[in-house]
């Protein structure tokens, strides 16, 4: 084979393999074609989040409670790194345990490290899902928990009271009836020695 | 059809330039809409969604708006050119459009030399083009031009030796005599080299990717027409996407047998096959790259050129020999 033939089997190679080439690039873009578009509409369908999605925290609410857990330990507000947690709680009356009765987060602030919730005691903080927060003023993003739990956090109170003051009533019925057995057998013996006598 | 509808020929050709401009004037704007939805769904996007069903009026939108803007004119353009170069790219294209048969009685002119007249007046529009890029008197539309020349000079010659070999087939120049002739079989049979050549030459003509170089946005802002701008560029826009329409309807003349098909009243088949072309050239675009300019060139003086000449001797030669 002498060397202008083989340069004409590697043209023509060429040329076939290159029209080749095109029918393979316009396949591709024919699969592309009739496959569903990728475009997410946005306002009018949600992406779907990932499960590890952070964003601002949250207060959990509880099953039995209805309510957070928040205890005004005040751990996570030491522990953030931004400065973007501010709490106030108090011991509500009739109750031995404090309550949060403030809970402002500054997302503007938030880096959304996650310390806040690896320390929390209760386990009462997580991260909420909201991604798409607009405004035009900086202190549109302090944001207060506590408003979706006011109503249940009255009631849970108010449980919580109850069930203070029931327990408060069984410990004192219990010393009473302890009292009594104190005396009781002192009694039963009173008895029996008028028996034996 | 026409003629024996009004009897006075300035009536006719006033008809029938309203019905042709309106025709490619929505032509343009369904192509545009098909394009952008096209392309999307090639890159798995959405396209207009929003006006009208599917986006459909997104295109009459766009229209309006290039409407309202301002003409402007560069400080230091010839101004006679820079004017008339819009105008003398888009006329070509309603007197080209004038020439197919639609259907077997339908068609506005019937000259028993179409076919010249349609490559005649194809190239009339580059002098327009160039016109254009050398009016506007900026590096990059001059640029634009020269290429947008070259590259349609170098393409013309195969586009038309291929055309010739199909008028050896029908014994006729005649566009409703070459698709009467194929009647019973599309010339594509007999020529498919012709056919792919014609193809490829289509596309370089009508300026689009893989052979876009004159508008190579990366390169050249967008070529000939960077300085023009509202209603002249959409004049231009509109040339362009008419001139898709004429060299698909020539394909479907020459190659693909017109109005023949059957079922459905010849019209339709007509629309079909040039709106088939079209999409297969929109198909092009948004599959293949932009050539570089000299492989443009040397493919089309060493390959195509050839390839359409022994083509046309071959059907010369065979037709010689073996036809009765």
């Amino acid at each position: 084979m002498t060397a202008t033939t083989r340069a004409k089997t590697n043209y023509l190679v060429t040329v076939l393999g290159g029209l080749f080439s095109l029918l393979a690039g316009m396949l591709i873009t024919l699969r592309n074609l009739f496959r569903r578009p990728v475009t997410e509409q946005y306002p009018k369908s949600k992406p779907a989040l990932s499960k590890n999605f952070r964003s601002a925290i949250a207060l959990v609410r509880f099953e039995e409670t209805q309510t957070h857990d928040c205890v005004a330990c005040m751990q996570c507000v030491q522990i953030c790194p931004s400065f973007c947690i501010a709490i106030e709680g108090d011991k509500p009356e009739g109750l031995k345990r404090k309550r949060a009765t403030e809970f402002h987060v500054d997302y503007a602030l938030c880096s959304v490290c996650g310390l806040c919730i690896d320390v929390c005691p209760t386990n009462t903080l997580k991260y909420s899902r909201v991604y798409d927060q607009v405004a035009y003023r900086r202190d549109a993003f302090v944001y207060d928990l506590l408003t979706e739990f006011r109503d249940a956090e009255v009631a849970y109170l108010e449980k919580a009271r109850q069930e203070a003051a029931a327990k408060e009533a069984a410990k004192q019925a219990a010393a009473a009836a302890r009292a009594n057995k104190d005396t009781a057998p002192a009694a039963a013996n009173a008895s029996k020695e008028l028996e034996n006598d | 059809m026409f003629n024996q509808l009004f009897g006075n020929i300035w009536l006719v050709t006033l008809a029938s330039g309203a019905v042709i401009m309106g025709f490619l004037t929505v032509n343009a704007l369904f192509l545009v809409w098909l394009e952008r939805k096209l392309s999307a769904r090639f890159q798995r996007r959405l396209g207009p969604t929003e006006v009208g069903f599917a986006g459909t009026l997104q295109t009459l939108a766009d229209a309006v708006k290039l409407l309202g803007k301002q003409l402007i004119t560069p400080r230091n353009a010839d101004k006679p050119l820079y004017h008339l170069a819009p105008v003398i790219v888009f006329m070509p294209v309603v007197v080209g459009v004038s020439l197919f048969p639609i259907d077997r009685q339908l068609m506005f002119v019937d000259l028993n030399v179409g076919l010249v007249l349609v490559f005649a007046f194809a190239g009339i529009g580059f002098i327009g083009i160039f016109m254009a890029g050398w009016g506007s008197n900026n590096k990059y539309a001059l640029l634009g031009a020269m290429r947008a020349v070259a590259q349609n000079i170098a393409y013309e010659i195969p586009l038309i030796l291929s055309a010739l070999s199909v008028t050896l087939l029908a014994r006729s120049m005649k566009l409703s005599a070459i698709v009467e002739a194929q009647s019973t079989l599309p010339y594509l049979l007999f020529q498919p080299l012709g056919a792919a050549i014609y193809l490829i030459g289509a596309v370089a003509e009508t300026n689009r990717a893989p052979f876009d170089i004159p508008e190579a946005e990366s390169e050249l802002v967008a070529g000939f027409h960077s300085e023009y701008s509202g209603m002249r560029f959409a004049v231009f826009f509109l040339a362009e996407y008419s001139n898709m329409a004429i060299v698909s309807m020539v394909a479907t003349t020459l190659f693909l047998g017109g109005y023949h098909g059957p079922w459905l009243p010849g019209y339709v088949w007509f629309f079909i096959k040039v709106y088939g072309l079209i999409s297969l050239m929109m198909w092009f675009r948004w599959t293949f790259p932009r050539l570089r300019f000299d492989q443009l060139m040397s493919f089309a003086w060493t390959v195509l050129v050839p390839l359409s000449l022994a083509n046309l001797m071959g059907t010369a030669v065979v037709l010689k020999v073996f036809r009765r």
